[in-house]
């Protein structure tokens, strides 16, 4: 909420309002800066209103083409009023809302017969859109009704065989005899026309009605004020950076596909690399320790942790065979398995340890309070730690999407750059993680310390391959 | 009751024209939204026999597009074993209400003389079909001998 006028200490707050709200991103430093604006639906109607009525005037047309004309350019007002101007009679043709060529009815009868229903009625009985085909009253307004059923409304076309012009909404609504239909009509040609405009995108989250606009159609980290989803501006699935819109899906699709083949990874407990007895994971931390026999090891690889200090951390890097161009089809079938199964472990176990990481904040809600209670600090003493599970949370969501575009990156300096960094990251979101379940004291110093730290490994890794 | 009508007319149409190509036509009194028909193309290399096809009509026509199956098996790179084919005509998104039966029909026999290796239903056989013309003609040769229905004679 932005401050009001009602402050009596007008202007005490104003010249550093950026104190208020540390964690907003700046545009300046911030590779993930996104302006947006949350909308209600109604807010979002009269948007959409205002730019067909300015559309309207400065052409001289009425609502229901201007609707047309906008949905079929992608709200595009400048492209339209150009093109306009150039040629007025071709951007009808090309927007699919006048015929080039009208169909002529050469009949001299007083009677037709609808080429849909094979009824005979008079002339006035009949009626056409702009391209001239001919149709009862009946079957236009069966053909609509079945149309929206289908979720179809801005996209409906004359009946006619191969004819594509678009039949305008005034039309539609008049044909119509049920009014529960217009009503369809109406809700969904709204959804068409906010999903249409580059501008706008509903909130994915469910039962969510808010809508999103945003200047610039980007792949961009986007939070819902009311159901919290974050979700990216571009595509509406989850917020995926650094990976793009299209790598994600490529990658999800994969993952869906082969199923059945990762399903064997999703165990929940391993057993100890020294002891063999058998660890249950709990927390979102890799670096696990075996209560039993205290070996430090790595959840994701079994190694030993000391092995993923954070200079040689080699973790999360793939190593290929150099000489798999050589090899059989078989064992490059094998390897490529092997290497996508690499990925997905990783991209998986981060995303189960964010679940995890969920108990560790309940876990720690309960530990302060058990402190607090202990006359061990104060509630704001141990602010810090609930802070640093908060970033702990964003840092291992960016490491798990670095995990899909490492797996399509091309080979070469630029994803040994990557890899590096993602190492850094790694290596520096497991101390972080470490050191959150277990911090017992109120010395936040060594742990603001680690949080700045993973925090600026994961900006540098942003700013470096966050391409858009 | 729209599609009663327009359907009987169709039928009475498409009986009249006594199409070369498209014979036999029955349709049972009680449901005339299931036609049968025998598809005799005139091209090679199906034209050595004739395919039995079910064309089914939903309660909506003509508001949403009829259904064509292929009784017969065949060997084109467009129709699946299951006797499904791929035909835009009558797919939910292209259909037109005022498309004639006898236009779905003339379309589907188009088909069938002349595949469309771009958009298979079996992969194989329209690699085959780009391939090597020739095997694939002799393949379909053999295996319309085999399976097809015997052409009317007259």
């Amino acid at each position: 909420m932005d401050e009001d006028d009602e402050d009596d200490y007008c202007g005490y707050y104003d010249n550093d309002t950026d104190d208020l709200d540390i964690d907003k991103p700046k545009k300046s430093d911030d590779p993930e800066y996104f302006e947006f604006d949350l909308l209600h639906l109604e807010d979002a109607e009269r948007l959409l209103n205002e730019e067909v009525e300015a559309l309207c005037s400065k052409l001289k047309i009425d609502p229901s083409l201007a609707k047309m004309l906008l949905q079929v350019h992608g709200w595009n007002k400048e492209s339209i009023i150009e093109r306009h101007i150039i040629d007025h009679g071709k951007l009808l043709v090309d927007s699919k809302i006048k015929p080039a060529v009208k169909y002529k009815d050469t009949c001299f009868s007083n009677y037709r017969t609808c080429p849909v229903c094979y009824l005979t009625v008079q002339k006035d009985q009949m009626y056409s859109i702009s391209c001239g085909h001919q149709f009862c009253k009946e079957c236009w307004d069966s053909f609509f009704q079945i149309q929206i059923q289908q979720g179809i409304t801005t996209g409906i076309e004359c009946m006619e065989k191969d004819c594509n012009i678009l039949v305008p909404e005034d039309f539609i609504c008049s044909a119509l005899s049920k009014p529960d239909f217009r009503d369809r009509y109406s809700t969904r040609s709204f959804t068409d026309h906010i999903e249409g405009h580059p501008q706008l995108r509903f909130c994915p989250g469910p039962n969510c009605s808010v809508i999103v606009r945003a200047k610039e159609n980007k792949a961009k980290k986007v939070e819902c004020g009311q159901c919290k989803t974050i979700f990216c501006f571009k595509c509406g699935i989850d917020y995926h950076c650094p990976t793009d819109c299209g790598t994600i899906k490529k990658w999800l699709t994969k993952c869906a596909d082969d199923s059945e083949t990762a399903n064997y990874i999703s165990a929940n407990t391993k057993d100890c690399p020294k002891c063999h007895v058998c660890i249950e994971k709990n927390g979102g931390c890799n670096h696990v320790q075996c209560t039993k026999c205290k070996h430090d090891f790595c959840w994701m690889c079994l190694g030993d942790w000391k092995a993923h200090g954070s200079e040689y951390y080699e973790c999360s890097r793939y190593k290929e065979n150099p000489n798999i161009a050589n090899e059989s089809a078989h064992a490059q079938a094998r390897e490529a398995l092997k290497k996508y199964l690499f990925y997905f472990e990783r991209w998986e176990n981060h995303s189960k340890s964010l679940e995890l990481e969920e108990q560790t904040l309940l876990k720690i809600t309960s530990r302060i309070q058990d402190k607090v209670m202990n006359n061990a600090g104060t509630w704001i003493d141990w602010q810090y730690l609930l802070d640093a599970a908060g970033l702990l949370r964003k840092c291992r969501y960016s490491l798990q999407y670095t995990y899909p575009y490492a797996y399509f990156m091309e080979k070469g300096a630029r994803k040994q750059l990557f890899e590096y960094q993602q190492a850094q990251l790694e290596a520096e979101v497991e101390n972080l993680s470490w050191k959150v379940e277990r911090a017992e004291i109120t010395d936040r110093g060594d742990l603001e310390n680690q949080m700045d730290v993973a925090e600026k490994r994961r900006q540098t890794l942003l700013k470096d391959f966050l391409e858009i | 009751m729209a599609a009663t009508r327009r359907l009987q007319k169709e039928l009475g149409d498409l009986r009249k024209a006594d199409l070369k190509t498209f014979r036999n036509i029955i349709v049972d009194e009680s449901n005339i939204l299931k036609w049968e028909g025998l598809i005799v193309p005139d091209q090679v290399p199906f034209n050595k026999g004739a395919f039995k096809v079910e064309i089914n009509f939903p309660a909506e026509y003509p508001f949403k597009p009829p259904k064509v199956t292929f009784k017969t098996k065949i060997y084109h790179p467009n129709i699946d074993e299951k006797g499904q084919v791929c035909l835009p005509i009558i797919s939910p998104e292209h259909w037109k209400p005022a498309t004639k039966t006898d236009q779905v029909i003339q379309s589907l026999i188009a088909l069938v003389q002349e595949p469309e290796p771009g958009h298979p239903l079996r992969p194989d056989l329209a690699e085959e079909f780009t391939r090597d013309k020739k095997k694939f003609f002799k393949n379909a040769d053999e295996y319309t001998k085999k399976h097809s229905e015997k052409r009317p004679t007259d």
